[in-house]
């Protein structure tokens, strides 16, 4: 063996060739972690500005939602149509054409301000009433979100499934809550749809008396006794007459 | 003072001889295979396989064993020319010598083996069988067909030969039997027992499993590559041994020093 030199030098360089693979490697991942390290970095810092503005934009969104309540405003300017009306006024054509018109005139009246002072209170009162109402467990879903969002998704619903669920809960709560004008309108579209619902008529009765309009309560509540001989209905309407409600 | 590693080194020198013939179970396997195929009434049996597979080493140690009990002639280099090929064939044939300027009557030969049949069975194994062209081995069937004479043919594994093996054999009774390269095991234990049957028993612990596993990567079996490749590994061993001998590690076989002459073989690149 006498090339035993030019060999060592030639084992040295397949050396090196077989190692810069690993070395490639090595490097390529700690590029790839430097540069990860770098972008989560940035991004942990965008993100915290990012968090911070969704949640300024949240409450904003919450802020505006409580004092215009925007949608349900709009959703009951809705004119009820003009062959559902007539299907009604078959039913009951004395208290059907006074209702329409006194619903269309407490849409149109609807104040905003009055809305304001009565939606921002009494939250925590819909979720205790409500929680005692084992009937319905759409009640519950609303009394975990507790937003006003959720009020109109009933009433979003309501417009597309026409149950009456959905909207004698609406006029129930309402009127608990004090709004008399949306628990009358609510109870005013349950009667559309199905006109057999007591409740619905007793809340309907009781809404225009506390918004002035006894006599209209009393017309409706008397057709309404007339049709059904209902024992609740004939003690409303007593206690109406001696102002006692 | 002489290095353990010449010893080594020298036990690799790529050889047929039959002292060296190292029993593998492969190896053994092929021998019996052979060694039945003989006994059949074949005219021909074709042995073959890639170089370095053992066909030679093979054929040599068959004739060896058998030389003494049966008619077995061993043409281990092939004959220049056809003229003497027949020179060769006609002195097993007749048991006579031809003078150097006398042409052997193909079809007189032929007609000889005819007559032979049934008196006499010849074998006639025939090493690098490539090496004689289409029309000689056409001559070699005419010869097997008298059935007095058999041949063993060792080829090369190769399209060509194939084809060669196509040709000529594919309608004749014949029987193919394949030698391939070993397996890491087997190649292994050659190298083992190679050593071993030298008494170079701290050589043979100095190459450890990974070692055998990184001769086998670099010759892929091969008995020629694997004696090559030894042969310089122990080479390289056997300069350090006398040279610088802090190169080397009489325990452990260096990684550096197989590769080094995986290097000087080519079998690697820089």
């Amino acid at each position: 063996m006498y090339d035993i030199k030019p060999l060592e030098e030639e084992w040295k360089k397949y050396k090196k060739k077989k190692r810069r693979p690993w070395f490639v490697l090595i490097f390529s991942i700690f590029l790839i972690l430097l540069i990860s390290l770098t972008f989560l970095n940035y991004k942990e810092i965008d993100f915290i500005k990012f968090y911070d503005m969704s949640k300024a934009e949240i409450v904003t969104n919450k802020s505006t939602t409580l004092l215009i309540d925007k949608a349900l405003t709009a959703l009951e300017i809705k004119k009820p149509k003009a062959s559902e009306v007539r299907q009604i006024a078959e039913i009951e054509p004395m208290t059907v054409t006074s209702n329409e018109n006194a619903s269309i005139e407490i849409v149109e009246d609807l104040p905003i301000s009055e809305d304001l002072g009565t939606i921002k209170e009494p939250r925590v009162n819909i979720e205790t009433t409500t929680i005692q109402e084992p009937r319905k467990k759409m009640h519950l879903e609303i009394i975990e979100t507790t937003s006003v969002s959720a009020y109109k998704d009933v009433a979003k619903r309501f417009h597309q499934s026409h149950d009456t669920d959905d909207s004698l809960f609406l006029a129930k709560s309402y009127y608990r809550k004090g709004n008399y004008k949306k628990a009358e309108y609510w109870a005013f579209q349950t009667n559309k749809v199905n006109g057999n619902i007591e409740e619905s008529w007793l809340i309907f009765a009781k809404s225009k008396v506390k918004l002035g309009r006894k006599n209209e309560a009393i017309n409706i509540l008397t057709a309404y006794i007339k049709r059904s001989n209902s024992t609740e209905a004939i003690s409303l309407l007593y206690k109406i007459k001696k102002g006692i409600l | 003072m002489k290095s353990r590693y010449e010893a080594a080194k020298n036990v690799f020198i790529d050889s047929i001889d039959i002292g060296d013939y190292i029993e593998l179970d492969s190896s053994t396997s092929a021998y019996k295979q052979l060694e039945h195929s003989m006994d059949k009434p074949l005219k021909m049996i074709l042995l073959f396989g890639k170089p370095g597979t053992g066909k030679s080493i093979l054929l040599n140690r068959i004739h060896n064993k058998l030389k003494n009990q049966r008619e077995i002639h061993y043409f281990d280099t092939p004959a220049i020319n056809e003229k003497e090929f027949f020179h060769k064939l006609f002195k097993v044939l007749t048991k006579k010598d031809l003078p150097n300027n006398t042409e052997v009557n193909f079809s007189a030969l032929v007609n000889f083996c005819k007559n032979l049949r049934g008196k006499r069975e010849i074998i006639i194994l025939l090493d690098e069988a490539q090496m004689y062209g289409p029309e000689m081995m056409e001559k070699i069937r005419l010869f097997s067909d008298s059935r007095a004479v058999k041949f063993v043919v060792s080829l090369h594994k190769t399209e060509d030969e194939d084809l060669i093996a196509k040709e000529h054999f594919q309608s004749r009774i014949w029987e193919v039997i394949e030698l391939k390269n070993a397996s890491k095991e087997d190649q292994s234990k050659y190298i083992h027992k190679k050593l071993l049957k030298k008494n170079l028993f701290e050589v043979a612990n100095a190459i450890k499993d990974k070692d055998l596993k990184l001769i086998h990567t670099f010759t892929k079996g091969n008995y020629r590559e694997c004696n090559k490749l030894l042969f310089t590994l122990f080479e390289i061993c056997e300069y350090y041994d006398k040279n610088d001998p802090s190169k080397i590690n009489y325990e452990h076989m260096p990684k550096r020093i197989i590769e080094m002459a995986a290097l000087k073989l080519g079998y690697i690149h820089v």
